[in-house]
């Protein structure tokens, strides 16, 4: 963009022009150079005609001057022109001023006698050139094997990098921490390489093997699973801006293929495809593959599939199709290979020459000249008439013969209907009057157009043959209508074995002719100026040996600009390409770039924090093959990756930002691995690969969730970029605005929202409870479950819900025995009654049944008992009211029965009410049965008993309500303990943090589900146990040693 | 928010100093370098960026606190509510015979509309308003009336995108909200510093890309406060897990936070986190009372138009918006469903619906804040992306009036705005900005200013290149319409 004032604060910061080195003489290349890049070259050198004539360019050239005269007088800056009009504000024009401090330097400078770095040339073509000083910055020089260090603590040395990190550390007093443990080294390395966190069998092989090979082995079984891919194919998607809709308009059509592309990622990334190949095929695969892309080799489908990349950029010319959109499309393209893999924003030098880094306004056309001949806003194709037909001629051929038979049994299916209609024709006719017959039949045979009104009115007349139409034919007959049907079926399924027809969203070039690409002026595509040739940043290539591109070269097909460019970037001569990619590899690995600007290696982004590091990494890359699984190796077996990631006060004092690396750093997992790794955990990831993407959809309040219940891993959910999943938003995965160099990695209270009450959140928890119930058992260590149980309230953990319902009769008892109840429970519950069966009566239990707030009583033995199981102690009340509403038969009779003293009272209603209110003591799982019987007969013997039940005299302010609190059959499933709580406490601490846990642990979170567990009774939760095991499982997701690696 | 420019210098040092590790010492010299050099403070975020919302100092010493903006999708009609042209009356039914752009070409015509409404002057200043904004004009001597408002473009979504993002028609970009709790953090502990309370009929034109954080981090993204449950998502958990469960489950993950964070010392993204959980749980009773109007009297009720169908739904967002702000939100924007003043047709009647809807409700709470006291710290907004042409659309009688980015009314009350004028013209008709023009970034630029941002000098860090809001380098700041 524009920002004159950024700019000039960012030479401040960056330190350009510090006063610091006082006895090194002021130089104008060195000193002022950089300033009048950043204020005055856009009038004053950068273009052929300069403001007022006058040439900041050369010191000479200044001291010439333009209109007015000179504009320098060497040791005089009162005198310079130039000077003079900088202090007084009228240059540059406009609000912006050039900064105090480096008008203090241009004065200092003219003081000392204007000086240059060197004797000036004689003669200066156009534009700005490239400096030597501009040229020796750091990102520019050739790619160079660092020489290795001496080290004192050579024990600490496993790899080259250690040694270069190593020697810097020790000059400083520090080195590198402890070596982590192996559980933690191997949830480390299963994160970083899968994006999912270690099972415990991997857990227990790993540390169960002492070879000294294991960690090696570790590392190549992690890079060959399937997961790799996925990963770290993610993370390229990242760069490329992978999004599965074309964005730019509200309406983010979807992009139905673009998925071919991100599967080509996630198999070259798995396969460890070179990285100069994998760079190749995306930028010119097209170039590698003869035209017309018909009846292609799996590995020229490939290549076409991987220039996916260069259409990866948001689109709206399928909306808008004018010039606005195509050019801005050609721009986001530039600007993802450009930050991709660059590591250079060149979006300055669209407009003008870049104000920090020597890119030409001129670089910058030429670089889109590369691209122009497939991504030209002349000549150009909208989304949707652009994708590349798989279909081969065999397919074609076999689509045509499947085609042809489906024709055939079409032709056949409908004479049968010709027939069937016919036969259904001749039926109707015959129950009419056989003189209208005949005119009946030829006025339906008449087509509708043809028809006379009196036809019509006959046909009206006589709707049953009026309406007969192949539609309605099953009205007439069911069977004929079946067999067609079948017919139907059976054609549809033939036309369904045709071969699939699939398209990739590929980048070819079109068309023969090129145009020539313009520079445009002020970057506006309306003004277009000089025609430029295709090329590279100019500073990229050594200054005696410049990168060109010749069209056409040994008669090719196509321009071949983009091949050659990606050769030339891939030729281990290019100074950024090998280090921006190593760059982003060590970010993945360590949460920070060596460049912390891992898309702007330029001068308004960081500066390298370990560029020895950085080169040695990047010329290993280089000279093993491109190797991505390469280095993970060399970087996984490294020191400074398998070194604990404790801080220590010491090392901060002096490596607070870990830009030493004297620890492994602690992460935060980024959003997909946080949704994969929940969803692997609790028991629900679906590994299945590739394919297209799992739709997403809106939940009831709007939010963005996934369709259905397949839970694939995040690489493989639709990317749309207007409606991004909540989850993952969240936690800052990209937008896709364009593409994505670096994530950001926020901590914000509606992640913690999200986190405790989100339904995929707490689904999960309840997945992951249902999981360690099912397969806890034997599978951790019993030292550290042994002796460790739930201790609870006796009654509570199985009868959460203090109602059943059932009938029965208080039975007989020996004397001085409290006698027992007959209680059993009603079979049937439906229409919001317990009840014998379906219907009432009921064979065996007649009109016996319970509703929520009464019933109807039957033979004695089966009377409707509503029965409550105290789950506290203490001293209750009971208050209620019986009702019979009938004017007939003999009433009813409540009998209020406690387990543990018998009778405690009986209200008799016959056509009205009885009140009645008790208090009595309970201990925590006594019954309290309301048993309500006939009296004599049950002829009129509905009644209504509501009661409540309150807790006197207690610190808990506990209440049930009889009517309220009915309910049907309670969920019991999963009930079952089949592994011990400590046990099950266990292995989800295993499973969700990588590690068993300490006895002490246990300890800690069986005291944490005791109290849940009380407390979900209290609030009469219906499943309390499983509530409190899903709410340790919650609490295990979403608790920061598993949201962080370490 | 008073502190002096040592202040603020001192604020900033010890925040890079504890947060050195992150930054590193380079930039905290040359923040130190540059403030010596300048003297000048700037909210600068460099080299690994740390986002929080804690309350920052502003460049300057602020006059607003916090804003509330009234968005009104759809461009109202300025000459029938704000802006009276006479001429336009005199020329009703004659051709005009200037250039226009028009969105409706099927209906287009060059036939001038006067107003049908009358106008009245208001107040002390007389501002002049129409019939259908009684209320409003009831709050003239506290309002600056803009008359000259410009987008240049007659879209709606690409002005919206102007007004709030900064650059005309491109998505993707945080919005103005975004932007100052971006610079200034949040007053409020409890709450979301950002927050947007949306129309029970739906989301406006361009949806949630109102008020998207764009590229900034999430933590700057304004949170919605839905029209109906839940109010805001996943604030609440679900019924049976509530309260004491809920505590004894925050308890259990805070002992595990805590044992796993004295195993790490010094990571303070631990500690950002486990502060995050805590904050989450008070929100969750903050948001509840926030939104609990019971407590209002009946007075304020009857002010806002909460008693009337018309004015209800809008009258209780305008008085939520108070709320917020009272209890530290930083920034509240109100949208409507779709855009209730598109009026392509019936202007006779859809125009009056949409002021009877907003008109009483949006001058209650101006007179509310004033009678507490807050209006002088808080910015209203009243406005939206377009206005509408002066010609007819369609029938004469029956039809309305189209698209017009070229000129439109807008006003701001309060937080250190000028009270009872009028800022800038358009022409005699009504079309186009004529004097005074205040586009998209000099409306965002003075708003910064009010907040004590110098706009020049907010900026973000994207990619290794600095963004902006106010992108034009004529953006300025309307110095006139500030007290």
């Amino acid at each position: 963009m524009n920002s004159r004032h950024y700019c000039a604060l960012m030479t401040l910061l960056l330190g350009v022009f510090s006063h610091a080195h006082a006895d090194e003489p002021l130089t104008f290349e060195k000193h002022i150079r950089p300033i009048f890049r950043a204020h005055c070259f856009d009038c004053h050198g950068a273009e052929k005609e300069v403001k007022g004539e006058l040439d900041l360019r050369l010191v000479r050239l200044m001291e010439k001057g333009g209109e007015i005269g000179p504009a320098l007088v060497k040791g005089k800056p009162e005198e310079s022109y130039f000077f003079e009009r900088i202090v007084s504000g009228e240059m540059p024009p406009g609000s912006h001023r050039v900064p105090d401090d480096q008008i203090a330097i241009i004065r200092q400078w003219i003081l000392e006698g204007a000086k240059t770095a060197r004797p000036e040339p004689a003669t200066i073509g156009s534009g700005l050139g490239i400096s030597l000083e501009e040229r020796s910055y750091w990102a520019f020089q050739p790619i160079q094997r660092p020489a290795m260090p001496l080290v004192t603590n050579v024990d600490q040395v496993r790899t080259p990098i250690d040694a270069l990190l190593l020697a810097k550390m020790e000059s400083q007093g520090l080195s590198f921490a402890p070596l982590a443990d192996k559980a933690t080294l191997l949830r480390r390395a299963t994160l970083a390489l899968t994006g999912l966190p270690p099972a415990p069998e991997e857990l227990n092989a790993f540390l169960a093997d002492e070879s000294p090979e294991a960690w090696e082995k570790t590392i190549d079984r992690l890079l060959e699973s399937p997961q790799y891919g996925e990963r770290w194919g993610r993370h390229w998607l990242d760069v490329a801006g992978y999004a599965d809709s074309e964005g730019s308009t509200n309406s983010d059509a979807n992009r139905q293929w673009a998925y071919k592309y991100r599967d080509w990622v996630i198999r070259a990334i798995g396969i460890d495809m070179p990285f100069d190949q994998f760079i190749t095929w995306q930028l010119a695969g097209d170039e590698l593959v003869e035209p017309p892309y018909k009846n292609m080799t799996a590995q020229e489908i490939d290549k076409l599939t991987a220039t996916g990349y260069l259409r990866m950029a948001a689109d709206g010319t399928g909306q808008a199709n004018n010039e606005e959109n195509r050019n801005q499309v050609v721009i986001d393209t530039i600007k993802i290979v450009s930050t991709g893999l660059l590591g250079v924003s060149m979006g300055c030098a669209q407009c003008h020459d870049h104000r920090y880094d020597p890119i030409s306004h001129e670089d910058y056309y030429r670089f889109r000249a590369i691209f122009e001949p497939a991504l030209n806003p002349k000549r150009w194709k909208v989304p949707g008439n652009r994708a590349v037909s798989l279909y081969t001629d065999e397919d074609h051929a076999k689509a045509a013969e499947i085609e042809a038979q489906a024709q055939e049994k079409g032709a056949a299916r409908n004479a049968k209907q010709k027939e069937f209609m016919d036969l259904a024709l001749k039926a109707e006719l015959e129950k009419v009057d056989p003189s209208l017959r005949e005119s009946l039949e030829t006025a339906y045979r008449t087509a509708g157009d043809k028809r006379t009104d009196e036809q019509k009115a006959l046909l009206a007349k006589n709707p049953n043959i009026g309406n007969l139409s192949p539609g309605v034919l099953y009205q007439y007959n069911q069977g004929h209508a079946d067999e067609l049907k079948k017919l139907d079926g059976e054609i549809a399924a033939l036309r369904g074995t045709k071969p699939v027809h699939e398209y990739i969203r590929a980048l070819t070039k079109q068309v023969p002719e090129v145009d020539p690409t313009h520079l445009f002026y002020r970057g506006d595509y309306r003004q277009p100026q000089q025609e430029v040739a295709p090329g590279g940043l100019t500073v990229t290539a050594p200054a005696d040996s410049p990168f060109e591109i010749k069209d056409n070269p040994e008669g090719s097909p196509t321009t071949g600009r983009r091949l050659q460019y990606a050769r030339w970037l891939t030729s281990g001569r290019h100074p950024l390409v090998a280090r921006v990619l190593v760059n982003r590899f060590w970010m993945h690995h360590f949460g920070t770039g060596i460049v912390d600007t891992p898309g702007e290696f330029g001068r308004l982004g960081s500066m390298p924090t370990q560029p020895e590091v950085l080169d040695w990494l990047s010329d290993e890359f280089m000279a093993k093959g491109w190797s991505l699984k390469h280095l993970h190796r060399v970087i996984m077996t490294s020191t400074v990756y398998l070194q604990q990631s404790k801080r220590t006060p010491e090392a901060d004092q002096i490596d607070g930002g870990n830009q030493l690396y004297s620890h492994f750093p602690v992460k935060r997992l980024d959003a997909e691995a946080i949704r994969d790794s929940i969803l692997a955990v609790s028991g629900k990831l679906d590994k299945a690969s590739f394919g297209a993407p799992v739709m997403v959809g809106k939940d009831t309040s709007g939010q963005i969730i996934i369709n259905g219940e397949v839970q694939r891993r995040s690489v493989y959910l639709q990317m749309k970029r207007t409606e991004p999943i909540a989850l993952l938003k969240a936690f800052d995965a990209p937008a896709m605005e364009i593409n994505c160099t670096k994530r950001e990695n926020s901590t914000v209270a509606t992640q913690s929202l999200m986190l405790m009450n989100s339904d995929f959140i707490l689904r999960s928890a309840d997945f992951f409870a249902s999981r360690l119930n099912q397969e806890a058992q034997g599978k951790v260590d019993s030292s550290v479950t042994n002796g460790i149980e739930l201790v609870l309230p006796d009654n509570g953990l199985n009868n959460a819900n203090p109602w059943s319902f059932g009938y029965g009769m208080v039975g007989e008892a020996p004397e001085g025995e409290i006698a027992k109840v007959t209680f059993t429970h009603y079979p049937f519950f439906g229409d919001n009654t317990w009840k014998g069966g379906e219907k009432i009566p009921d064979d065996k239990l007649g009109f016996s049944f319970l509703n929520p707030t009464g019933g109807h009583t039957a033979s004695v033995e089966m009377s409707p008992i509503r029965r409550w199981t105290a789950p506290v102690s203490g001293k209750i009340r009971i208050q209620g009211k019986l009702h019979h509403p009938s004017d007939n038969g003999d009433g009813v009779r409540l009998t209020l029965y406690s387990s543990r003293t018998g009778q405690v009272g009986q209200w008799s209603a016959k056509t009205g009410n009885a009140d009645y209110d008790v208090t009595f003591e309970v201990e925590a799982g006594d019954t309290i049965d309301a048993i309500v019987d006939r009296v004599e007969n049950h002829t009129s013997d509905s009644f209504s008993n509501t009661y409540s039940i309150t807790l006197l005299e207690s610190d808990m302010s506990l209440a049930w309500e009889s009517a309220k609190e009915f309910h049907g059959p309670l969920d019991q499933s999963g009930y079952e303990l089949n592994a011990t709580i400590a046990e099950q406490i266990a292995y989800g601490w295993y499973l969700a943090y990588g590690r068993p846990p300490t006895r002490e642990e246990v300890q800690l979170s069986i005291e944490f589900i005791e109290q849940q567990v009380q407390l979900l009774i209290a609030s009469k939760n219906e499943s309390p146990f499983e509530q409190a095991m899903t709410n340790y499982c919650q609490a295990l997701l979403t608790s920061n040693q598993f949201l962080y690696m370490e | 928010m008073t502190g002096s420019g040592t202040h603020t210098s001192f604020t900033r040092r010890g925040f890079l100093r504890e947060n050195a590790m992150g930054l590193g010492m380079v930039a905290l010299a040359s923040i130190l370098q540059e403030e010596n050099l300048l003297g000048v403070p700037r909210n600068v975020k460099l080299g690994p960026q740390k986002f929080d919302l804690t309350a920052k100092q502003p460049h300057q010493e602020p006059r607003a606190k916090a804003m509330i903006s009234l968005f009104q999708h759809g461009g109202p009609a300025h000459m029938d509510l704000f802006d009276p042209k006479p001429e336009l009356t005199r020329l009703n039914g004659k051709t005009y015979d200037g250039d226009i752009g028009f969105s409706f070409i099927k209906r287009a015509t060059k036939v001038l509309k006067g107003t049908p409404f009358k106008f009245h002057k208001h107040g002390e200043s007389g501002i002049e308003m129409s019939e259908l904004i009684p209320y409003m004009g009831s709050i003239a001597d506290d309002m600056c009336l803009i008359r000259s408002m410009h987008t240049g473009h007659n879209g709606h979504e690409v002005s919206i995108r102007y007004m709030n993002a900064g650059i005309a028609g491109v998505t993707g970009r945080p919005a103005l909200g975004s932007w100052i709790t971006y610079a200034l953090g949040s007053e409020s502990q409890n709450l979301p510093a950002y927050m947007v309370l949306t129309d029970p009929g739906g989301h406006p034109v361009d949806s949630t890309h109102n008020w998207s954080n764009g590229w900034m981090p999430s933590i700057y993204q304004g949170t919605v406060l839905r029209p109906k449950e839940p109010r805001i998502l996943n604030l609440d958990a679900p019924e049976h897990l509530r309260g004491d469960v809920q505590a004894s489950n925050l308890g259990f993950l805070g002992k595990l936070n805590r044992r796993h964070a004295e195993k790490h010392p010094g990571e303070h993204e631990l500690e950002a986190r486990i502060a995050s959980y805590e904050l989450a749980a008070r929100m969750q009773d903050a948001a509840r009372e926030a939104l609990d109007i019971s407590k209002e009297t009946e007075a304020t009720h009857k002010l806002y138009g909460i008693d009337q169908d018309a004015t209800r739904e809008y009258g209780t967002r305008c008085l939520i918006a108070r709320r917020l702000v009272e209890r530290g939100v930083r920034f509240v924007q109100l949208f409507h469903a779709g855009q209730p003043w598109d009026n392509h047709n019936s202007l006779h009647t859809s125009l009056p619906s949409a002021c009877r809807k907003t008109d009483k409700p949006s001058a209650a709470l101006v007179k509310d804040l004033k009678q507490r006291g807050m209006l002088d710290e808080v910015l209203v907004h009243w406005g939206g992306e377009i206005g509408r042409l002066p010609v007819v659309e369609g029938d004469p009688n029956t039809g309305g009036r189209d698209h017009n980015g070229q000129g439109f009314s807008t006003w701001l009350a309060g937080g250190g705005i000028k009270p009872g004028i009028t800022y800038g013209n358009s022409d005699e008709v009504g079309h186009r900005a004529a004097e005074n023009i205040v586009k998209p970034n000099d409306y965002q630029a003075t708003v910064f200013k009010l907040f004590g941002i110098d706009h020049k000098d907010l900026f973000y860090l994207h990619n290794g290149q600095e963004q902006k809001l106010t992108v034009n380098a004529d953006a300025q700041v309307v110095e006139d319409i500030i007290a």
